[in-house]
């Protein structure tokens, strides 16, 4: 019974939202949800979309022909190539578009490599697909960098993919165009597959320059899957839309599974995806801006906390992932805490502080010792975490 | 306060709209149909630049009753927020005296609900009107097809006596706008046939595009597309034919 779930594990960020719904204060740093609600803009494109009675049927299985074609374009301003025709598909949120991918480009028994800690989800849509993930450990002293000869040490004749988050989640931080094409030449060697999930790309807080993306490679167009997702950018997490794009050798494979999935992406939300596409660049601005000053505050705060944390400054998405610098904290005894560092110290600071977090070790094995903040949340939340923490721990 | 302000915004922005094409005259190319306007538009602004036109297309989705006037006047939008149409109101007016207006305007038409062709065509008279394709995509705010077809004959019927119209030949429907125009007919297309089409003979993807064959008066020339789908052979088949007229 269950054998294709017995060993998938419900995610530990929601485990984390869990527990702390016990308490009626608690203050939330875990969940990664944008404070903000979806700008009017999109919101009216919505209302004219039921207006005009337009989102009650299906659309294409690979989504409304204007949305594709909107996409092609905002892909083209960034340099990247693709036939909306052919090679663009919207997902019902970026996750199911990894699953499709997945289970297109992989056979059971696969092996896929994720630099870790990264986002929780990918290991269990990995061994959903049947395949075994291999995780592979960035290097926190080079601020959270690839180690490519790590890379090359995991690929066995079973791997598949590589398969990363850019920029990255938990870390804040971005891989380099020359760590990228690193990555690329493994790939080319080993014949592997790169997928590129980029639902953090708009935010970018020191250099003010576009991330680079391999899928502006045109060589490396038959090996990479790129992922957007409109959660992040456009204050979307509830409407469950992104969308893939890759050769259309590759697409025309994953368009079967995501039709076998979910038919197409909810209709209303690809109405507010065209909303985001055609109107939202001054909302993305503002986020950046608002998140870059609340990536300030909380660093602000964990400075203020350096006998506790230590951390590499993020760059980008909106959490930092800081070190636990001791593992003797005092918290009493904690019920159903699971024996490691960073569970012991977010259920901790949980039950002391009422502030959640999510253990690092969810992200990954490299992950323990660590915790994720999300500063999504207000400045406001935000302070009255770390006055919480400061109590705790003292300054 | 939006009933009353769009109304008012929109005849404002119009008649700004309308004075600024009678003080500098500019040649006025349309690109209308349900799909692909972006990338034709895209096309004939790129062959006039490379012609050394002075020319201007409108950005992004600028091509609705409120979207036109500002591509027309070259200025951003305040969207749904009224602080940020209050500065736009102040620019439409000073966009009355510019500076280097171009010699040609290409226009992108948006058209979804009928009578939106009428109005668009109520700012801009067009030299030459393009008609890419026209499919069930915003079928369902008309009564029927006819209906749809119906804003296009329009568009057929109101480009210039001396201009052009520019028809996807491949598209039954877009086709059949021949009989409306008063202005000569180019079609473009892969199932083409007469001499002055502009045919599209041949696609080949190619690891960095498309290499397109195009065949027009008996002449079939290449050209390298560094973007892939059929989609940008029909752009560059339109543009071609565009910069033909204007440049003969």
């Amino acid at each position: 019974m269950f054998e294709r779930t017995k060993n998938l594990r419900l995610s530990v960020i929601k485990q984390m939202e869990l527990r702390a719904s016990r308490f009626p204060d608690v203050i939330s740093l875990a969940q990664g949800v944008p404070s903000f609600d979806t700008p009017e803009c999109i919101k009216r494109r919505v209302e004219l979309a039921l207006k005009n009675g337009v989102v009650a049927k299906y659309s294409l299985s690979p989504g409304l022909s204007e949305l594709r074609e909107l996409i092609e374009t905002k892909l083209a301003e960034d340099g990247m190539f693709y036939d909306f025709e052919k090679e663009i598909i919207v997902t019902a949120g970026s996750i199911e578009g990894i699953t499709a991918t997945l289970f297109a480009i992989t056979n059971p028994g696969d092996e896929v490599i994720i630099p870790e800690p990264t986002y929780t989800s990918y290991r269990e849509v990995i061994l959903l697909a049947g395949c075994q993930p291999v995780f592979v450990s960035l290097d926190e002293e080079k601020g959270w960098a690839f180690e490519l000869e790590k890379y090359e040490a995991a690929i066995t004749e079973k791997t598949k993919a590589i398969f990363y988050c850019n920029p990255n989640n938990p870390t804040g931080t971005i891989y380099s165009k020359e760590q990228l094409m690193g990555l690329a030449k493994l790939a080319e060697k080993h014949n592997l597959y790169l997928i590129s999930d980029e639902v953090y790309k708009d935010f970018i807080f020191d250099s003010g320059e576009k991330i680079f993306s391999l899928a502006q490679l045109p060589e490396l167009r038959k090996r990479v899957i790129r992922l957007f997702s409109f959660s992040k950018s456009f204050a979307m997490t509830g409407w469950r839309v992104a969308y893939l794009h890759a050769d259309e050798s590759i697409a025309r494979e994953i368009l079967k599974v995501h039709d076998s999935l979910v038919t197409c992406a909810p209709v209303i939300s690809q109405y507010a995806a065209m909303g985001a596409l055609e109107m939202g660049d001054k909302d993305i601005e503002f986020f950046n801006h608002e998140y870059k000053k609340r990536r300030d505050l909380i660093c602000c705060r964990l400075d203020k906390l350096s006998h506790v944390f230590s951390y590499v400054k993020p760059t980008s998405a909106y959490y930092v992932f800081p070190r636990i610098l001791k593992n003797d904290f005092d918290f009493g005894e904690l019920k159903d805490c699971p024996d490691s560092l960073s569970w012991r110290f977010a259920i901790g600071i949980l039950e002391r502080a009422q502030v959640a977090t999510v253990p690092g070790v969810a992200f990954g094995p490299g992950g323990e010792g660590h915790i994720r903040m999300s500063f999504g949340r207000s400045e406001k939340d935000i302070n009255r975490a770390f006055d919480r923490m400061e109590k705790i721990f003292g300054t | 306060m939006k009933l009353i302000f769009k109304p008012i915004l929109k005849y404002y922005l119009k008649l700004i709209a309308k004075l600024v094409l009678v003080i500098y005259r500019p040649k006025i190319i349309v690109v209308a149909g349900s799909v692909n306007k972006t990338f034709v538009r895209d096309e004939i602004r790129r062959a006039l630049e490379k012609a050394g036109k002075s020319v201007r297309a409108n950005p992004r989705n600028f091509n609705t009753e409120i979207g036109l006037p500002l591509a027309i006047l070259n200025i951003s939008s305040g969207y749904g927020s009224y602080r940020e149409w209050r500065p736009v109101i102040g620019k439409a007016f000073r966009a009355i005296w510019q500076k280097n207006y171009p010699d040609y305007l290409v226009l992108e038409l948006g058209v979804s609900s009928a009578g939106d062709m009428r109005y668009l065509l109520s700012i801009v008279a067009p030299e030459i009107s393009v008609v890419t394709d026209i499919t069930q995509r915003y079928l369902e705010s008309f009564p029927s097809m006819n209906d749809l077809v119906a804003e296009y004959i329009y568009l057929a019927k109101k480009t210039k006596k001396n201009g052009a119209v520019i028809l996807n030949g491949d598209n039954l429907r877009v086709k059949e706008l021949t009989k409306k125009a008063i202005a000569p007919v180019q079609y473009f297309g892969e199932t083409c046939e007469k001499e002055d089409d502009w045919r599209i003979v041949g696609i080949e993807r190619t690891g960095v595009g498309q290499v397109v064959e195009i065949r027009h008066k008996e002449k079939t020339e290449t050209f390298d597309v560094p973007r892939f789908g059929r989609h940008h052979a029909f752009a560059l088949a339109a543009a071609l034919a565009v910069d033909t007229i204007i440049n003969k």
